[in-house]
């Protein structure tokens, strides 16, 4: 916490650099000089022999006063062969750590040496010398870590990542060689295993949905089969109805392979930022052009509220943001009465809490899907609003279970495979967005979903300036 | 170089917030370990964490000495003295988290014993995931002293309890289909209270850091949910 915490000085820096030679390796490489990391000033500290270097961290608990004394130090030149190391390691896509103690019993002397931007950026660590306890908290990679400290004993433990799209590492923990005086070092080398992980628990579940969910059709296929190859075979009336059915259940089928198949490989990619940019507004329209034929069918009308183009662009993979929208839409087509109106908006520029905020005080609401916590991030929401008969409360948070299905409402003839809102939260989850529900009985029913906005000037693209949000 | 160093003020404190955050971490592991115990049907892994839950109990006992140690010598005043009871109470708080994982624990090796209820056990391990992440939400904004992140866990509490009410609506309609769950079923209501019960707690270690960074109380005006009256 802010009082307690050694303030970033000059030493620190000097810790952090003096660190290099030992991390290269043992008595490799000797008098190496290494670039101070951000301090003008020390910005080319001589640093010594890989021994004695050491011994500038023998205290980085240390306060900035005194400055750590190299016994025996003799200063080095050869500042051409230091850096490229530090920025080979520091661009590693695998996230990389040195810590070092002293005491074992005292928790606060377990510090980052060095992490590489890897590293950095999945815990958070801000500065050189940061605690290690504040970034790493899970007790079996701790407990690695004090193996290879204090028992010299290398380790691998797996662990994970909790947040939205959480994920699977294998955590190695392995002893350095001894800094003179009473500091030790470990290396906390991580492996990221969430691909692994998933496609095994992937393809269990696809195979436990498959195998369940298609055995009623197949079920219903082969009765009416055999019911043709018996008493149904010379009454061609018969034969035409259950042709029919057949048919039906056939392509219900087929659906859900399609949705199963897609949702698995929506998951196996959750964790992956989508690369490209959607304009929401434009793949809005594409969706309500596609859906027409299909409202008009059932009687049913459109009243979007939409951005002038470019004003909605939002980081996304426009294919999937198009079976998000299709599938709220689809599902508004589904249970809206006939002459229902349909509304489809989009809001630009709303901050996390706004976008999930509820429109109507009355209605029950929920948040289905919330994004990690960003302050900064600037969010565009699109709400599909039905006029269908809406949801009970106790609905709400299954919604985006797999065939979970609401008892005693019918879909209708084209009835739904019971994975929409589930590929619809993947998805979001993927694109770091979020998933509300809002729903009077008997009155219908608003799914948002929003999304980060493109930052504007990140890549080239025509982003003018976000309208004033419509709503608050 | 001295080697006995006399530990400043600083420095204690941020040992106690090192503590505290590794207590948190142990917690953290506890709750995520009787979940997947259920949801795995894994009775060694509920074992463990029955057996794990006296390291936590020796971990809250520590820090709370060093907390009355660190108010009777050091006598801190404002944010200092916040600093030292905020470790205090919300060690007081993975405590008892921990003794609610423990309890789930020993539920899940019951549960082992009986017949898989998978789309029961499935709910319980969605609600788990929800209340995993409000744990590690918290004790992110404690370890980082990010107030944004607290009030954020604090006003997100009712996601937990309607998770809660509908898992209550589901159990109940197995038990009255088929009373041969019932057992089953009422192990597995107690384990989605106690999981509601850590979600509380993730609520209020939220109002002490709020109360340890700004000296206020968060005021409750959450939409608060009766989950016995719905």
């Amino acid at each position: 916490m802010p009082p307690a915490q050694t303030p970033p000085d000059a030493p620190d820096h000097r810790v952090a650099s003096a660190f290099w030679p030992v991390l290269i390796g043992p008595g490799a490489i000797l008098g190496l000089a290494v670039v101070g990391m951000a301090q003008p000033a020390p910005a080319l500290v001589a640093a010594v022999v890989s021994g004695a270097a050491a011994l500038a961290l023998s205290r980085p608990r240390r306060r900035a006063r005194v400055p750590s004394p190299i016994p025996g130090a003799v200063p080095a030149v050869a500042a051409e062969s230091g850096p490229p190391f530090v920025a080979i390691l520091d661009r590693l896509p695998d996230p990389l750590m040195v810590i070092a103690a002293e005491e074992a019993d005292d928790l606060t002397g377990r510090r980052f040496l060095f992490a590489n931007a890897a590293a950095r950026d999945l815990f958070k660590i801000q500065r050189q010398g940061a605690l290690l306890v504040t970034a790493v908290r899970n007790p079996r990679v701790l407990e690695a870590v004090d193996e290879a400290l204090f028992g010299n004993v290398e380790g691998v433990v797996e662990f994970e990542t909790g947040g939205a799209q959480g994920r699977s590492w294998l955590a190695h923990a392995r002893p350095l060689k001894d800094a003179p005086g009473r500091s030790r070092l470990a290396l906390l080398a991580l492996r990221d295993e969430t691909d692994a992980r998933r496609s095994e628990r992937t393809r269990a579940d696809f195979l436990a949905n498959a195998s369940h969910e298609l055995r009623t059709p197949l079920a219903s296929l082969s009765g009416f089969i055999e019911t043709l190859r018996g008493h149904a075979k010379d009454d061609p009336g018969a034969r035409d109805k259950f042709l029919g059915i057949m048919l039906a259940q056939a392509e219900r089928m087929s659906r859900l392979i399609d949705d199963l198949m897609s949702l698995s490989r929506i998951e196996l990619n959750e964790h992956i930022a989508p690369l490209g940019r959607v304009d929401m507004a434009m793949a809005a329209i594409d969706v309500i052009d596609a859906l027409a034929p299909q409202a008009r069918e059932k009687g049913v009308t459109f009243d979007p509220v939409l951005p002038p183009r470019g004003g909605a662009v939002v980081d996304g993979d426009r294919d999937q943001i198009i079976q998000v929208i299709q599938n709220l839409v689809d599902n508004a087509i589904k249970y809206t009465p006939e002459h229902g109106v349909i509304r489809v908006e989009i809001f630009p520029g709303l901050s996390a809490e706004a976008a999930a905020a509820a429109r109507d005080p009355a209605a029950s609401r929920l948040s289905l899907l919330t994004p990690d916590h960003d302050a900064g991030e600037r969010y565009a929401v699109l709400r599909v609003t039905d006029r269908g008969p809406g949801l009970a409360r106790e609905h709400l948070p299954r919604l985006t279970e797999r065939f979970y299905r609401v008892e005693g409402q019918k879909s209708g003839e084209r009835s739904g495979t019971g994975l929409g809102l589930a590929i619809v939260k993947h998805i979001m989850n993927r694109h770091r967005g979020g998933l509300t529900v809002e729903s009077v009985q008997g009155e219908g029913a608003t799914f948002g979903v929003y999304l980060p906005m493109a930052k504007v000037g990140a890549e080239p693209a025509p982003a003018p300036p976000p309208a004033a949000p419509a709503e608050a | 170089m001295t080697e006995h160093t006399v530990k400043s003020y600083g420095e204690e404190l941020a040992h106690l917030t090192a503590e505290v955050t590794r207590m948190g971490g142990l917690a953290e592991a506890q709750v995520a370990d009787s979940i997947e115990a259920i949801a795995r049907r894994d009775g060694p892994l509920a074992q463990a964490v029955v057996g794990g839950d006296e390291r936590l109990d020796a971990l809250q006992a520590d820090i709370e000495r060093k907390a009355f140690r660190l108010i009777a010598l050091r006598q801190p005043m404002a944010m200092d003295l916040r600093h030292a009871v905020a470790a205090l109470k919300i060690s007081m708080s993975l405590e008892r988290c921990g003794d609610m994982a423990k309890n789930i624990a020993k539920r899940a090796l019951i549960l082992t014993e009986a017949d898989p209820m998978t789309a029961l056990t499935r709910s319980i391990e969605r609600m788990g995931r929800l209340v995993q992440g409000r744990l590690k939400d918290v004790l992110d904004a404690y370890t980082t002293s990010d107030l944004q992140r607290a009030i954020g866990v604090w006003s997100r509490d009712e996601e937990v309890d309607e998770h809660y009410n509908s898992i209550f609506r589901e159990l109940l309609t197995y038990m009255m289909a088929d009373p041969r769950t019932i057992n089953a079923c009422a192990h597995l209501l107690f384990v989605a209270k106690n999981l509601e019960r850590i979600g509380d707690h993730a609520t209020n270690i939220a109002e002490i850091i709020h109360f340890e960074l700004t000296g206020e109380e968060l005021v409750s005006q959450r939409p608060k949910l009766d989950a016995i009256a719905q």
